[in-house]
């Protein structure tokens, strides 16, 4: 996979190796939270112990609305983008003024995966390959490929 | 005599500084705690870092202290960037 930055900053991934089309092609569906509460609570979490339950009440109406919002619009933004690749092309463009939105639809997606197949510290440390492919050892993989991504948007923001 | 001590203690609770606390997630990249940091709350890089290493040795890092309204302001920041955060009152 190339990554080159066009003329007004953005990315551009050209040549992306058959496997990570896949990848990149799931992160909206895998950023999607909905159908598992263990997702749905790290997404939305209380904003203060259960003892203060105003406050958590008062969020859970009116923050958590807005928090929702702004994660399925920054989700849509990404859908948009990963189009060419969802067309069969074998690479795709983030826009400069794109690059919050990937980051945080990234992030939902690491976060999502990693409450749906309960993936912790000791997996995110793990050197040894996965003894078998299964769904489980496909999304600490997503987890990682997605991280490289995010790592290399980070990077690429600070130069 | 009551009343007066009723909205004394209320007066009091309502003044209590609450800490914008931080936790440990084991998926967030420590890059991406760090520019949270930085643009959430203006910190320098290295402020940015001494708070992410926290979180990520201790557990936890308290990332400001004040006022209730400003500290549910910082919580719905970081939990927009999907950072673990929480707020509690100030011991």
């Amino acid at each position: 996979m190339n990554i080159e930055r066009d003329e007004e900053g953005g990315f551009v991934f050209s040549e992306v190796d058959p496997p990570l089309v896949a990848m990149f092609q799931a992160i909206p569906a895998a950023a999607d939270p909905e159908g598992n509460k263990n997702a749905l609570d790290r997404l939305f979490p209380d904003p203060a112990a259960r003892k203060e339950t105003r406050l958590n009440e008062e969020w859970a109406e009116y923050v958590r609305p807005e928090l929702r919002e702004g994660f399925e619009n920054a989700s849509t933004t990404v859908e948009a983008d990963l189009a060419p690749l969802m067309a069969g092309e074998e690479g795709w463009t983030i826009p400069l003024g794109h690059v919050d939105a990937w980051l945080n639809t990234l992030n939902q997606a690491r976060l999502v995966l990693a409450a749906r197949y309960d993936v912790g510290e000791e997996d995110m440390n793990r050197t040894a390959p996965y003894p078998s492919e299964n769904e489980r050892s496909l999304a600490v993989s997503q987890i990682h490929v997605y991280g490289l991504l995010q790592e290399c948007l980070l990077q690429g923001m600070e130069e | 005599m009551n009343e007066t001590q009723t909205e004394t203690k209320t007066e009091v609770a309502l003044d209590v500084p609450w800490n914008v606390v931080v936790h440990n997630d084991p998926v967030n990249l420590m890059t991406y705690v760090t520019m949270v940091f930085r643009r959430v709350f203006g910190f320098s890089k290295e402020k940015a870092e001494q708070h992410m290493m926290e979180v990520h040795q201790k557990g936890r890092s308290v990332v400001w202290t004040g006022g209730r309204e400003r500290a549910e302001l910082y919580v719905q920041q970081l939990h927009s960037y999907l950072l673990l955060a929480t707020m509690e009152r100030s011991a």
